[in-house]
């Protein structure tokens, strides 16, 4: 007997027992459905939470560093040394806060920090007011923004305290429309500026798909859309002079930035007492490491649920073909009696089985495709679908699920007697 | 000599006090190309001895050889060789497979040979023809009557074409009508060559056979022409 044969004979005893073979299928249906509606909405978190870090400039480290007097130049010092680790870091930048929230303005457009009154004196910020940041040449390219349109901050306009700016897509968008913002000139609190160039949205490139936090992962990197960058000596009109604590390094790939942080490290020890100062390294990889570990553990909580579900459906699948063996005996007796080797009798029950367990997998792929779209638009707000290795490994699984719990029955049926087989009624 | 049995015992139960001496001490010769009507009343043994005669149970004791290959040496794959290819089996109950049709039915013991679907489909048919049955091929058992369901098994039990052909109690569920057909078929099985056995305790289709034996309480009482025999 061939498999052709084999397979046909399955289908032929599956039809002919359609209500009981659709009941077993139901087992895998939802067992596998758990599994793709599971397994891709821990994905689609970990998707959301991947986008969210790599929003953030990826292989870089943020330093805070400071005197307390403010007599010693740590922004140069740590900028001169990152120069010499040309080899392991890719750019350097200071990232600087302006003191006040000052007006911008291009035309008849105006953006400014809104207040309203909460009551008792205290004020809250209303509205959306940009990040102002004054950073250098290589602020850009550390943070990850890519140009749009002009060109990027240079080392001659920090050198040279020009008055120009580059612009996040979303600042560009609210003051200038669908117009080319570049070689315009802006206010800031009455000061002239030229926007040099514009930076590409990030919400844009990055996919954020879908997750639990997809929202403030959103709104966070929308945010880093809206941004003005001044060139990093403007600190001398913005914030009387005061040297920015704050810098961004960007190192190689992820085994040269352990490197820079260790250096670094040493660097400032060496610069900066508990007497005269302070510094600290902030390494976002950290928490993308932290971020990883707790993804493992849910992906194993999760994939254990899902584990169980299937084998439930199985267990299923092996009491519904010893029902079919029972309930066939006398036909496995009359296959005996014809000419069946065992061999055949084995294979027909497992065919079947493996059958059964694939089209419910089919069924239950469809209804876990289907649940992964609900799950997704209700939870994230995306169009979420599950991978195509999820979605192969399901089937194969299925498949699999059917021999190993279809072989008990069919090994008992085609152990017995001829003569037994044939009492049966 | 096409069978041989010597000495053959199936006792159920052995040494216990419910021992069943089902067959006790059975020797038969049959001939190739025989028409053998195996007598006795129910419970004498003449089911147990079709059962071993046709490979679907192994003797306790004893030997036997079919068309001399000693059949208790055999492994079970070979049983199931034998089975397929030396000996076609007609029961009492029909033994159709309730969800195949008449002519997959009757293309069973093909398929477990490797016979090719057109070759197969073509030989089923002729099986069913030979019984007047090729105008049911895609009818269910469900679908038959007894007379019929009896007649699409005997297609089956030849489509392999047997040398040997076992029928037990083949006639015992059909009225008489339609039970004279069925072994005017087996006779014109014969007349074609094929070894017929057959299993009964009706004295009237048992007479029409050129041999009989009769068994009791597990032994042959009785072995010869129906005159011999006494019917």
């Amino acid at each position: 007997m061939n498999f052709t044969q084999a397979f046909k004979m399955a289908a032929k005893s599956i039809s002919a027992n359609k209500g009981r073979s659709a009941l077993t299928m139901l087992g895998v249906i939802i067992g596998l459905a758990a599994v793709i509606i599971l397994v891709s909405y821990a994905q689609g978190q970990n998707m959301a939470m991947r986008a969210y870090y790599e929003s953030m400039g990826t292989n870089t480290i943020n330093v805070s560093a400071s005197s307390y007097r403010g007599d010693v130049d740590i922004g140069g010092a740590l900028y001169d040394y990152c120069l010499q680790l040309d080899d392991l870091v890719v750019g350097v930048s200071p990232t600087g806060y302006l003191y006040s929230d000052p007006t911008i303005k291009f035309g008849s457009k105006t953006i400014s920090r809104q207040w309203q009154s909460m009551g008792g004196g205290a004020m809250m910020s209303t509205g959306q007011y940009p990040n102002l940041i004054l950073g250098n040449d290589k602020y850009g390219l550390c943070n990850d923004y890519v140009i749009a349109q002009g060109r990027d901050l240079s080392y001659l306009d920090v050198e040279k305290e020009s008055k120009v700016c580059v612009l996040g897509s979303a600042v560009a968008e609210e003051l200038f429309g669908f117009a080319d913002p570049v070689d315009k000139t802006i206010t800031v609190n009455g000061t002239p500026f030229r926007v040099i160039g514009v930076y590409e949205s990030k919400s844009g490139t990055i996919n954020v798909g879908g997750g639990e936090d997809a929202q403030w992962i959103k709104d966070s990197i929308n945010r880093q859309d809206y941004i003005i960058l001044f060139p990093s000596t403007m600190t001398r009109l913005f914030n009387n002079n005061q040297p920015i604590d704050q810098y961004i390094i960007k190192a190689k790939d992820a085994e040269a930035l352990k490197e820079v942080t260790t250096l670094v490290n040493g660097f400032l020890a060496g610069f900066i007492s508990q007497d005269n100062g302070y510094y600290y390294i902030d390494n976002p990889t950290n928490y993308q490491n932290e971020q990883a570990e707790a993804d493992k553990l849910q992906q194993r909580f999760l994939g254990g649920i899902a584990a169980i579900s299937l084998l439930v459906g199985g267990i299923g699948i092996m009491n519904i073909m010893l029902v079919t063996v029972t309930e066939r005996t006398r036909e496995i007796g009359i296959r005996k009696a014809i000419g069946a080797e065992r061999k055949s009798i084995i294979v027909q029950f497992l065919i079947e089985a493996a059958m059964i367990c694939g089209i419910g997998g089919i069924f239950g792929i469809l209804a876990g495709y289907l649940g992964t779209l609900i799950v997704g638009k209700m939870s994230f707000q995306t169009i979420l679908l599950p991978s195509a290795g999820i979605t192969v490994g399901a089937f194969l699984i299925s498949v699999a699920l059917g021999i190993v719990f279809g072989l008990y029955p069919a090994v008992k049926a085609s152990g017995l007697q001829p003569v037994e087989a044939l009492r049966a009624d | 000599m096409l069978i041989d049995i010597k000495d053959l015992y199936k006792i159920y139960h052995e040494g216990q006090e419910s021992e069943v001496r089902a067959l006790d001490g059975v020797t038969l010769q049959i001939d190739r190309g025989e028409f053998v009507a195996i007598i006795g009343q129910s419970g004498s043994g003449k089911s147990t001895l079709m059962n071993i005669l046709g490979c679907l149970d192994i003797p306790t004791y004893g030997d036997y050889h079919l068309d001399g290959t000693d059949v208790t040496e055999l492994t079970d794959k070979q049983l199931a060789h034998i089975r397929n290819k030396q000996i076609g089996f007609i029961f009492q109950g029909y033994n159709l497979i309730p969800a195949l049709n008449a002519r997959e039915n009757v293309e069973l013991p093909l398929i477990y040979q490797g016979v090719g679907m057109g070759q197969r489909h073509d030989r089923a048919l002729e099986a069913l023809e030979r019984v007047d049955m090729a105008d049911r091929a895609g009818h269910i058992p469900s679908e038959m009557s007894g007379g019929q369901q009896q007649r699409v098994a005997i297609a089956r039990a030849i489509a392999a074409r047997p040398p040997i052909i076992m029928a037990d109690e083949p006639t015992g569920a059909l009225d008489s009508k339609t039970g004279r057909q069925v072994l005017e078929i087996l006779h014109s099985l014969h007349a074609d060559g094929t070894t017929i056995i057959l299993i009964t305790h009706d004295n009237g289709i048992a007479a029409t056979a050129e041999r009989i034996v009769r068994l009791s309480d597990g032994k042959i009482v009785a072995d010869g022409t129906r005159e011999e025999v006494g019917l």
